[in-house]
């Protein structure tokens, strides 16, 4: 068994209680159990780095703090906006003794902070802390016949020398671990495209057009679905999907699922566990291509250009 | 007793703005062996030097000092003005009071004032114990070694032999030609490099002055100016390059095809190969890594199909040596490799290529017989986007610098498409056209009208792949909006940098380099062809970035320099050079091991007046001694002098502040 610190973070018990709630039962089956950080706090997104300073640091730092109380050496995030500041928050914190003096002031209570812990997504925990490899040996129902077009994002790789995880402009961690599912990761050009974040409530026309371009390149790619590892895309492509739709006049019809939905999915969980009816893109059509392998191998075309060497010789 | 003039040199704004320069020459006044001080605004210029020259006749000086700029500077200049007056040129002292005070107390002109009349009294009191010094001579070998074979290489090398001065031109790769044998027409008058450069190629091999050795890397470098030992490395090639006649036998039989480099990897060379039928030598040389014969054991065709037998899988590197007294490097370039451009697809999408690759599709003799062609599909590419300083001027993912000469073959790169796919358009995306030198805006002008080229100021920001076709977004500034362009071919004009090896080649040369690994010229304005190391010059982009004209000119610079230090039989050199006591020496040999430059041996003289009995001294080569003084300080029976730094001038300085 292992243990993982946990932050659940305001949207796990509310727009995204599905990524909570399969991300609880992927862990099951992954023999981890969580705990919850006693007496956390809001991690200051979005409003408190706009803000000041002080406060930007001081409310992710105090759940760090809080954090170095428990003994394990890890803290796992579901949503990329906790992650990012409390990622941030450490790295800045690390980098800085002087600032992380300055802003304990603040935390007097809690004690001291010491950078003992460190701060993953949970994509990125699963990547590197699990293993594709130890996935791949839990699925029960592969999704073969599955093509997803993994979105990533903004925050999840992003900045590179905060997050140190993956390629800020071209990630494959979440394309493995579907491939290791069973289905395919279709090449998907815009996985980190900005999807509108947060405009979708100040400046929703925002939304729709960059969330309007992934839905349209992620169809474009091939894919039956679109996965995600944050709360906030899965928000724009799924909820805006109807009003984006409309706004071109184009039926993109794709569902977006929590990379958590399907792995628990994949590793054997009732269907009625997985919220799909929380969805708004009716997820149907896509999961009745799991079991329908195309019989044709694409055809690979013959490049002019080929780089390694080859021997003739028997 | 002495008579020491100082002169107080304004250096214009540079010395006078942060040092009090009138009140420096006051205090000077007051030291009672200055007989004369004065200050002038420019000490080094003519009327300057008069002043020196009329003042040491005129007030029977006995030494000078001049308060100015670095010894490294006009310590030549000054020392000539000395002898022009009829005074011995040691007797000459600098105080460096610009490198040393006004540039760096810039924020405080009474401490940089201070320090500067410090730097005088020091000076002053040195000089005082200043002792008449003659230059030395040195033999020196009339051979110079030039390395690396690429454009530069060959005309520093033809054009020292030329002066009837022996070669050694050492290339790494089993041919001579660099990467402009890689090119195809060049700006900005478009002659095909092919022809321009073979030629000189042919001659390289041919001149009685000129010993190539290709396949080839340089070991180690002993010595000085004048009088340098080199280590050269011939790899095994694997074939006798005196009975091969060339004829190809073995390279069209040999079975293993590896990525051909001349070609950029689009197509396959064999593992027996020259690099180019236009090679120079125009012998094959065995590929290791590839050969399944050396790897395995496995196969041995060519030296079946040898008629004449060059074939010897047994060869062994070789380890040579020559003397030579000077050396040229010229290593050029790589291509810096754009894979941080992730946000591109570099890597994920086949028909990005880089401009050299694209050189290599449009060139006559290139694996797609001059016609570009996509790398996915062989389709030949109808809208092309050339994307520029890519790796350039970008601090966050590539280097800081401009590479110089990519606005320019972009705009060749233009032309060429638009000839050979007249159907073609061509778009360019860029930050700035840089285009200065003779012909190269009119080029650039006339490019555009002629190929109807779209130019788009802007960086692009992503390549993402629609179809077959690859999407190009980035900013049009001009609009001030976001484009898209459909590409079927995207080339990026990706920055050049240093070669790799540069680093290891400058320590084991002695020499010194930047932060990004080009070889560093001894001064960027006045000196740009030498090193800071005397005898060794840079010619082409191992010292920056630079085309094929100011390569040259470079180049032949350097001959110029080479055939200048050998002008004489002997040559010049300070006399700050160490002599050994034979009184004083205990034999310890301690300098023997300090000395980094290997001056001092040992030899054997009596015990005593008339003494058959013998003992050892340190003995001091001073064609070798640089005059470091290491050997001065490690010698604990003070029996070593180096003549300008006497311990007497030490002491005064010293004892002067
Ligand atoms: C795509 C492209 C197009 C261009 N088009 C033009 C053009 O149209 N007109 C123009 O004026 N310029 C053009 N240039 C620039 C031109 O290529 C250079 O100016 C020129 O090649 C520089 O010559 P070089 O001898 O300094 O370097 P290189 O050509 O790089 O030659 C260096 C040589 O040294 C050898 N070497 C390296 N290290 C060692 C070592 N340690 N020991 C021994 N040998 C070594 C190498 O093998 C090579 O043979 C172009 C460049 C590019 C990339
Ligand atoms: S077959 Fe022999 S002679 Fe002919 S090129 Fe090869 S090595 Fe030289
Ligand atoms: S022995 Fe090596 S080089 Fe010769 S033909 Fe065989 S593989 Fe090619």
């Amino acid at each position: 068994m292992k243990k993982l610190t946990y932050f659940p973070g305001c949207s796990a018990h509310g727009t995204s209680e599905e990524f909570d709630s399969t991300l609880k039962l992927v862990l099951k089956t992954l023999d981890v159990v969580l705990e919850d950080i006693p007496d956390w706090n809001c991690c200051g997104a979005t409003s408190a780095h706009v803000m000041t300073e002080n406060l930007a640091y001081a409310l992710p730092m105090r759940n760090l703090v809080l954090a170095e109380k428990l003994e394990n050496t890890t803290m796992g995030i579901a949503c990329a906006s906790c992650y990012q500041r409390m990622k941030v928050t450490k790295v800045h914190m690390d980098e800085n003794p002087e600032l992380a003096k300055r802003i304990n002031t603040t935390v007097v209570e809690e004690g001291t902070y010491q950078g003992k812990v460190d701060v993953k997504s949970m994509l990125q925990y699963f990547y590197e802390d699990i293993g594709v490899e130890t996935i791949r040996e839990k699925v029960t129902k592969s999704l073969a016949g599955l093509k997803v077009a993994c979105y990533y994002g903004c925050l999840l790789t992003r900045p590179k020398n905060i997050t140190n995880f993956d390629s800020p402009e071209y990630p494959v961690s979440m394309d493995q671990i579907c491939e290791a599912l069973g289905a395919t990761a279709t090449e998907f050009d815009y996985k980190t495209e900005c999807c509108g974040a947060s405009f979708s409530i100040s400046n929703t026309e925002v939304v729709l057009n960059l969330s309007g371009q992934i839905l349209a390149m992620a169809k474009e790619s091939g894919a039956h679905a679109i996965v995600v590892a944050c709360p906030l895309c899965q928000s724009n492509l799924d909820m805006r999907q109807p009003d984006i739709e409309k706004q071109q006049g184009i039926k993109y019809d794709i569902p977006v699922f929590y990379i958590t939905q399907l792995m628990a999915l994949a590793f054997g969980n009732p269907i009625d566990q997985l919220k799909f009816p929380k969805h708004i893109v009716p997820v149907e059509g896509a999961l009745a291509n799991i079991g329908k392998v195309s019989p044709v191998p694409e055809k690979v075309k013959k490049p002019i250009k080929a780089v390694e060497a080859e021997s003739e010789v028997k | 007793m002495a008579r020491v003039g100082v002169f107080v040199c304004f250096c214009g704004a540079n010395i006078a703005d942060y040092v009090d320069v009138p009140q420096v020459v006051e205090e000077v006044k007051r030291i009672k062996e200055v007989k004369y001080a004065v200050e002038y605004k420019y000490m080094c210029s003519d009327p300057g030097q008069g002043l020196i020259r009329d003042a040491i006749v005129q007030n029977k000086l006995t030494s000078i000092v001049v308060a100015a700029c670095s010894p490294r500077m006009h310590e030549k200049t000054f020392r000539k003005a000395l002898s022009d007056a009829g005074m011995n040129p040691y007797l000459l002292e600098v105080a460096n009071i610009r490198e040393h005070s006004s540039w760096v107390h810039q924020k405080d002109k009474k401490a940089a004032t201070e320090k500067a009349m410090d730097l005088c009294r020091m000076a002053v009191a040195k000089s005082i114990a200043n002792e008449q010094l003659h230059e030395i001579s040195v033999p020196v070998t009339k051979r110079a070694l030039v390395i690396g074979g690429g454009i530069a290489g060959i005309q520093a090398a033809l054009d020292i032999a030329d002066a009837r001065i022996p070669v050694v031109l050492v290339e790494k790769s089993p041919s001579i030609g660099g990467k402009m044998a890689q090119l195809d027409e060049t700006f900005p008058t478009l002659d095909c490099a092919q022809c321009i450069l073979t030629p000189k190629m042919v001659d390289v091999a041919s001149h009685p002055y000129i010993e190539l050795i290709p396949y080839a890397e340089v070991l180690e470098l002993q010595g000085f100016v004048g009088n340098y030992k080199v280590k050269i490395k011939k790899k095994a090639s694997y074939v006798n390059f005196k009975t091969c006649t060339g004829c190809g036998a073995c390279w069209q039989k040999c079975p293993v095809k590896v990525p051909n480099e001349y070609n950029m990897g689009i197509d396959k060379r064999k593992a027996i190969y020259t690099p180019f039928p236009q090679a120079v030598p125009n012998k094959p040389v065995i590929d290791a890594e590839h050969c399944t014969m050396l790897t395995k054991g496995k196969c041995g065709i060519c030296k079946k199909v040898c008629l004449p037998g060059a074939i010897d899988y047994e060869m062994q590197d070789e380890i040579i040596e020559r003397e030579v007294g000077a050396v040229v490097v010229a290593t050029g370039y790589d291509m810096w490799d754009p894979t941080p451009y992730e946000e591109y697809g570099v890597g994920r999408f086949k028909d990005i290529i880089t401009s050299l690759e694209f050189e290599r599709m449009v060139s006559a003799n290139g694996p797609t017989n001059g016609v570009p062609q996509r790398p996915s599909d062989g389709k030949v590419p109808k809208n092309v986007v050339f994307i520029k300083c890519v790796g350039s001027r970008d601090e966050a993912k590539g280097i800081e610098y401009c590479s110089k000469i990519c606005c320019m073959y972009t705009t060749k790169h233009t032309i060429l498409l638009h000839h050979k796919v007249h159907d073609s358009h061509a778009y360019v995306f860029y930050m700035d056209i840089r285009a200065a030198g003779k012909g190269y805006e009119e080029f650039v002008k006339k490019a555009q009208v002629d190929t109807g080229t779209t130019y788009l100021r802007g960086r692009v920001s992503k390549i993402y792949k629609k179809g077959d076709k690859l999407m190009v977004r980035g900013e049009d500034a001009q609009i001030g909006q976001v484009v898209e362009v459909e590409a079927d071919l995207v080339v990026l004009a990706t920055a050049v940098s240093a070669p790799k090896d540069n680093p290891e080649l400058a320590r084991l040369l002695g020499i010194s380099y930047d932060k990004y690994g080009y070889l560093s010229e001894a001064h960027p304005k006045l000196r740009p062809v030498e090193t800071a190391k005397a005898g060794i010059f840079l010619a082409g982009c191992t010292q920056a970035p630079k085309d094929i004209p100011e390569t040259v000119s470079q180049a032949s610079a350097c001959a110029a320099k080479v055939c200048g230090l050998f002008a004489g039989d002997t040559m010049k050199k300070d006399p700050m050079v160490s002599t050994i006591n034979n009184e004083y020496c205990s034999g310890c040999q301690n300098c023997v091991k300090v000395c980094p430059y290997g001056a001092i041996v040992t030899d054997e003289v009596p015990i005593g007046h008339g003494s058959k009995e013998l003992r050892t001294v340190a003995k001091i080569n001073e064609g070798v001694c640089q005059g470091c003084g290491s050997c001065v300080a490690i010698c604990r029976s003070m029996a070593i002098n180096l003549a300008g730094f006497t311990d007497p001038q030490i002491i005064n300085e010293i004892v002067s502040i």
